[in-house]
């Protein structure tokens, strides 16, 4: 494995926008250029080289040491390779990303994975409100790729999520799947206070629902074979990091019914 | 030349291009995903009067299906991807979807795709949902026993063989029918490919063309034992009947590892059962692109 390694040698007094950071980016930047690359977002335009130290040579694998909650847009934009913070991350990390993996062995912020289309993203800790969910602006959260968050994920993770997989090993804050319009949200230790609201279409998996809103409809226990075609896909695509394999058995609640109703919160054991 | 008393003639099976798909149908248990590829193979003999090919490849372990049930694979043959296209929709729509339990998947990884679950899915009446994982978009169907799960495309592949074939003659037909059994069971060990007619063996072989106008094939007289002296026939005079193995695959070598496979057991089971002789039909190779010589095959 060849690649670059970025060690973050002070504090970020300020917000950082890594984005730049990513394989693809610094592929052909030679020492000098990528220096001077800015980093920094206020009118100090603090450069790479004012915070980190540079070692390797260009490749297919970034790594960031270092983490602070200061380092936004960490691996924003990545399309390929592989990006490694190794400590915690700010906010949209992994925005907009189309392909390649992003690990985080640290928490992430909000917006982990806003607007992700394709790709892997793995945080070692817990992360943010809105994974992704939509940024102002933007028509849709997610349309594909896969989250896995080995802690908990905050608030209205998913909000208006038309594809893709957001894993958490923990638990999911309050309104997850909000406005979502597609895709499948597994919170490993269940779920807060109204998940689902204004859900269109997608699937919403866990144990437990802290409160479930009355605009869900209670559909009864069933074998789900497409449980059984998730599992077996996320331990493919995922290996270790897969969550536990499901037996298909689930609760189904259909809603929101408040709006077409084509959503689905499963409750497995 | 002859072996273990059994004569090979020095011919060839001659076989054609054909497009094929196939698909992965799971069920609670082998039972009934086998009884939902039965049901979608059935009437699936020609493509001269079915409209496509279709039998069984193999049955599929648990782990080696999308959802972890017991499967069986299918594979369908036809002159291109069009006309598999509407026999995939119809047969899968009739005899999958129908099926307890069954689930449908893409049974063919080709770049080209023809459409699986698009029909299937409109029998939701809108209560159908989709779930895409990966690349991959499955359909979700509420149907009476729960929800049929079907995949959105297969792939279609169009280097596909089919017709290859092996010819049986023999002076008892019982044994004749023994050992083309045991042929057929050898065949079915080998991969992506099929024996489409019942039981994997026709006795109706044909020609091309007939005295009757509209009839595209008829009764290859030159093989029925019953016309002997009375046509140009190619038995001799012990022979009371010929049974052929016809056989399609995903590629020349599968047809090829098949017919190896099928005239090996002919050979090893056959002497005593009545076996006289092997052959194989061909149309003096103008027609098809692929020849399989029977001694390029013996053991």
């Amino acid at each position: 494995m060849s690649g670059l390694t970025f060690r973050l040698s002070t504090h970020p007094d300020e917000r950082l926008d890594l984005s730049p950071l990513t394989p693809g980016r610094l592929a052909k930047l030679p020492l000098a250029e990528m220096l001077q690359l800015v980093v920094g977002t206020t009118k100090r335009q603090l450069k790479v080289g004012d915070l980190f130290a540079i070692s390797g040579q260009p490749g297919d694998t970034v790594t960031i040491q270092g983490g602070s909650e200061h380092l936004d847009f960490v691996g924003a934009g990545l399309d390929r390779g592989t990006l490694i913070l190794d400590g915690d991350a700010g906010a949209y990390a992994g925005r907009k990303m189309t392909g390649g993996e992003l690990h985080i062995r640290g928490r992430a912020g909000a917006l982990l994975g806003s607007g992700l289309s394709g790709g892997l993203i793995a945080v070692k800790g817990s992360a943010g409100d809105y994974v992704g969910s939509m940024c102002p602006g933007d028509k849709f959260g997610m349309t594909g790729g896969i989250v896995v968050v080995e802690g908990d994920i905050g608030v209205r993770v998913g909000e208006k999520m038309r594809r893709g997989t957001i894993i958490a090993r923990g638990s999911a804050g309050t309104n997850a799947g909000s406005r979502m319009l597609g895709g499948t949200i597994w919170a490993e230790q269940g779920f807060g206070p109204a998940p689902g609201a204004l859900l269109r279409r997608g699937t919403l998996i866990g144990p437990t629902v802290e409160q479930m809103l009355p605009t869900f409809a209670d559909s009864g226990s069933h074998d789900l074979v497409i449980l059984r075609v998730l599992s077996r896909y996320l331990s493919a695509m995922l290996g270790p990091l897969a969550p536990r394999p499901l037996s298909g058995r689930a609760h189904k609640f259909a809603g929101d019914l408040a709006t077409i109703g084509k959503g689905e919160i499963l409750i497995v054991s | 030349m002859k072996a273990n008393g059994i004569t090979i003639d020095d011919t060839f099976a001659e076989a054609f291009g054909m497009s094929a798909t196939g698909v992965i149908i799971t069920a609670d248990s082998p039972k009934w995903a086998r009884q939902a590829a039965v049901t979608m193979s059935g009437f699936g003999t020609s493509v001269i009067g079915c409209g496509a090919e279709v039998g069984i490849d193999r049955e599929l372990k648990p782990q080696e299906t999308p959802d972890g049930r017991p499967g069986v694979r299918v594979l369908m043959f036809g002159f291109s991807p069009d006309a598999l296209l509407p026999q995939l929709k119809n047969r899968v729509g009739q005899c999958v979807l129908t099926s307890p339990g069954s689930a449908c998947y893409a049974g063919v990884e080709s770049e080209t795709r023809i459409g699986l679950g698009a029909g299937p899915r409109f029998f939701g009446d809108g209560y159908q949902t989709a779930k895409r994982l990966g690349k991959k978009r499955f359909w979700r169907v509420p149907v009476m026993d729960g929800e049929f799960v079907i995949e959105e495309t297969t792939g279609v592949r169009t280097d596909a063989v089919g017709g290859g074939n092996v010819l049986l003659i023999g002076n008892d037909r019982a044994g004749l029918l023994e050992t083309a059994e045991l042929a057929v069971a050898a065949i079915g060990e080998v991969r992506d490919v099929i024996t489409p007619f019942p039981g994997g063996i026709v006795r109706s072989g044909s020609k091309v063309g007939s005295k009757y106008e509209g009839m595209i094939a008829s009764t290859n007289d030159a093989f029925c034992p019953t016309l002997r002296g009375a046509v140009k026939s190619q038995l001799g005079p012990d022979t009371v009947a010929v049974l052929e193995i016809v056989i399609d695959g995903l590629t020349s070598q599968a047809v090829a590892n098949a017919m190896k496979a099928g005239i090996n057991t002919i050979l090893k089971d056959g002497g005593g059962k009545g076996v006289t002789r092997i052959s194989a039909g061909n149309y003096g190779g103008k027609l098809g692109q692929h020849h399989y010589h029977l001694r390029e095959l013996l053991p």
